[in-house]
């Protein structure tokens, strides 16, 4: 399996930028997520990758091979599209032959590997069906085994799950992970669903305004992310914004309006003496107490029932939301007065992203 | 409110099927309503030579020209899906222009052009002059399939390794096939009941069914016509029919894919 490479890859519609210069690697047999929300550029990245799109500059690389400038069907890319775009004028067997029908491959070879591939997705036994009468999730499979059948070099999924219900969506997932283990093509899957990026990927990259903010593994994203959008973009996360006061070693003094106490954590990236920062600190790090224990005094606004869980909402003298996480039995009515606080060591302040109006919880 | 739908419909068809129960009269002059059914007139259509040598012309024109106009319209549509802007409006405007320029106008240029080529009084050139009329029909018929046609399933198709040709023949024709049998119906019926160009270009060994009514009429008033009218009426419906039968499968063949999906 060759690599992925991606050497200042830079795409404009007319004024308007849709990818920035982008350097990006994907190891052989690496399974990358580009995640972000929508009209962050992932798309139009793998677009590139599959050459629908032709960059305004930068190369592409699979392997050692430049394929910039190479048409679609000379890249040996296996594609799966979210509306599965399977040909509605062919059986399940004819579509998943297609790629080698196009390689001119010999009738028994096409028949043996069509059919392996049917069974790799469990769909053994499905050839003579027509597309029609699929479900979605068995649409999605057919799709990847069409793909997986050329055995490209390089294999992306543009929100493959997409179109799909929760329930199926879980299935399918386990499914790529699956044939991912078994075959282990490099592989770049978009989607702006962090859970799949969770269960999926070995690195993640998250992508906003055309540019890639941050690439780690999991871990790394969610234990030090490089600024606030990434840090709510995956996980949940409580930020309280604030001035930064002064930083002694790696620790960052924050000063926040209508607190009443200075708060401290790891100075991240680009936090710098007198600029706006927040301070992270993830839900499973909060200490709810009632009474006068140690900590910022709040108020607990709401309370989510979620079944072996409930959200807890909280709001500090300050105006910021605090969620964390209680056993269901063991939340705190709304209305109480409670006491806020973390263990040190698990706050960390973060620079501000510019303008992060698509930030979700 | 039914008097009145009864009224507008009977307005708009009885004068078109009067000519059906005139060809049924016995008698040897056009009377309606009929005093005796018989089938003595479509004997004699059927058995005069120059009446079939018109039907088999009309026939051969409308084949040529629907054949004709659905490759060129087809182009021409595959053409103008892949432009924008001012080329896309002018073009089509200029490609459906035969949808409104008066036939007369068209028929007359066309005899101009037809003459020196030598090309009046042939089948080629009758052939020709329908596929003028014919392209409109093509183009929008084709071009609405071509709008509803998922993109992704041609990208998919290179992606997969297909060449051009290959994407055209096994995704995009499979795909507009139901705009083409659309458009070759409406093609169809538009040569098989020309008459106006026809007038002008056909020559006296390839005079078209409409044509040969025209002048026979002109001349006598036998119920001969009327058969001939009727039998322009009964391949048109068929046509029709064809067409209807059609749109209602593939539309049924959607509505259960909705339901599915």
């Amino acid at each position: 399996m060759p690599s992925l490479s991606f050497r200042d890859l830079h795409k404009r519609f007319g004024a308007t930028t849709a990818v920035r210069p982008t350097t990006l690697d994907v190891a052989a047999g690496e399974f990358l997520t580009l995640l972000g929300p929508s009209g962050s550029g992932k798309s139009t990245l793998l677009s590139l990758a599959a050459g629908h799109l032709a960059p305004t500059s930068g190369r592409i690389l699979i392997g050692a091979r430049d394929v910039t400038d190479l048409p679609p069907r000379l890249r040996n890319i296996g594609m799966v599209f979210q509306d599965y775009a399977l040909f509605p004028n062919l059986n399940v067997f004819e579509n998943v032959a297609y790629g080698l029908r196009a390689r001119h491959c010999a009738a028994a070879d096409i028949a043996r590997r069509a059919s392996a591939a049917l069974a790799a997705v469990q769909l053994e036994g499905y050839g003579r069906r027509a597309i029609l009468e699929l479900s979605g999730g068995q649409r999605q499979r057919v799709a990847l085994a069409r793909a997986l059948v050329i055995e490209p070099d390089v294999l992306l999924l543009d929100e493959p799950l997409g179109a799909l219900d929760r329930q199926l969506r879980r299935q399918v997932q386990l499914e790529i992970r699956r044939l991912h283990r078994k075959f282990g093509h490099t592989t770049v899957f978009v989607t702006h669903d962090q859970e799949e990026a969770l269960v999926l990927s070995d690195r993640i990259a998250i992508m906003r305004d055309g540019q890639i903010e941050q690439v780690g593994t999991a871990e790394t994203l969610y234990e030090t992310p490089i600024n606030t959008f990434v840090a709510g973009f995956l996980g949940d996360s409580n930020l309280i914004e604030g001035t930064v006061r002064a930083i002694v070693r790696d620790t960052a003094e924050l000063a926040v309006a209508d607190l009443g106490a200075a708060l401290f954590g790891a100075a991240g990236t680009g936090v710098a003496v007198g600029r706006r920062a927040a301070l992270l600190v993830r839900p499973e790090f909060i200490r709810l107490d009632e009474g006068l224990a140690p900590g910022l005094p709040g108020t607990v606004e709401e309370v989510v029932y979620l079944g072996d869980v409930a959200a807890i909402k909280s709001r500090l003298s300050s105006g910021a939301e605090i969620w964390c996480r209680r056993p269901a039995g063991l939340g705190r009515p709304a209305g109480t007065q409670v006491s806020i606080g973390w263990a040190g060591g698990a706050g960390r302040v973060l620079a501000v992203a510019a303008d992060t109006r698509e930030a979700p919880r | 409110m039914h008097a009145v739908v009864s009224l507008v419909l009977a307005f708009l068809v009885l004068p078109t099927l009067v000519v059906v129960p005139a060809s049924l009269n016995h008698a040897s002059f056009i009377q309606i309503p009929p005093t005796m059914l018989s089938g003595r007139w479509y004997r004699e259509f059927f058995a005069d030579p120059e009446w079939l040598a018109s039907l088999g012309s009309s026939l051969k024109v409308a084949a040529l020209a629907t054949s004709l106009s659905l490759v060129l319209g087809t182009t021409a549509a595959l053409g103008l899906e892949r432009l924008h802007g001012a080329w896309r409006t002018l073009l089509s405007g200029l490609f459906l222009a035969p949808l409104v320029v008066p036939a007369i106008v068209l028929a007359v240029a066309l005899y101009y052009v037809a003459r020196p080529l030598g090309l009046a009084g042939t089948t080629a050139g009758l052939a020709l002059g329908h596929t003028l009329m014919c392209l409109p029909y093509v183009i929008v018929n084709v071009g609405v399939s071509l709008r509803t046609l998922d993109a992704s399933l041609e990208r998919a198709a290179a992606g997969l390794g297909a060449s051009p040709w290959r994407i055209f023949r096994t995704v995009t024709l499979p795909c507009i096939a139901p705009g083409l049998a659309g458009g070759a119906v409406f093609a169809a019926i538009t040569s098989f009941d020309e008459l106006i160009i026809s007038i002008f270009l056909a020559g006296v060994r390839t005079q078209t069914l409409p044509v040969k009514l025209w002048e026979t009429i002109r001349v006598e008033f036998t119920p001969v016509v009327a058969v001939a009218a009727s039998v322009i009426i009964a391949v048109s419906l068929f046509g029709f029919a064809v067409q209807r039968l059609r749109s209602r499968r593939i539309f049924r063949t959607r509505a259960e894919a909705n339901a599915v999906a």
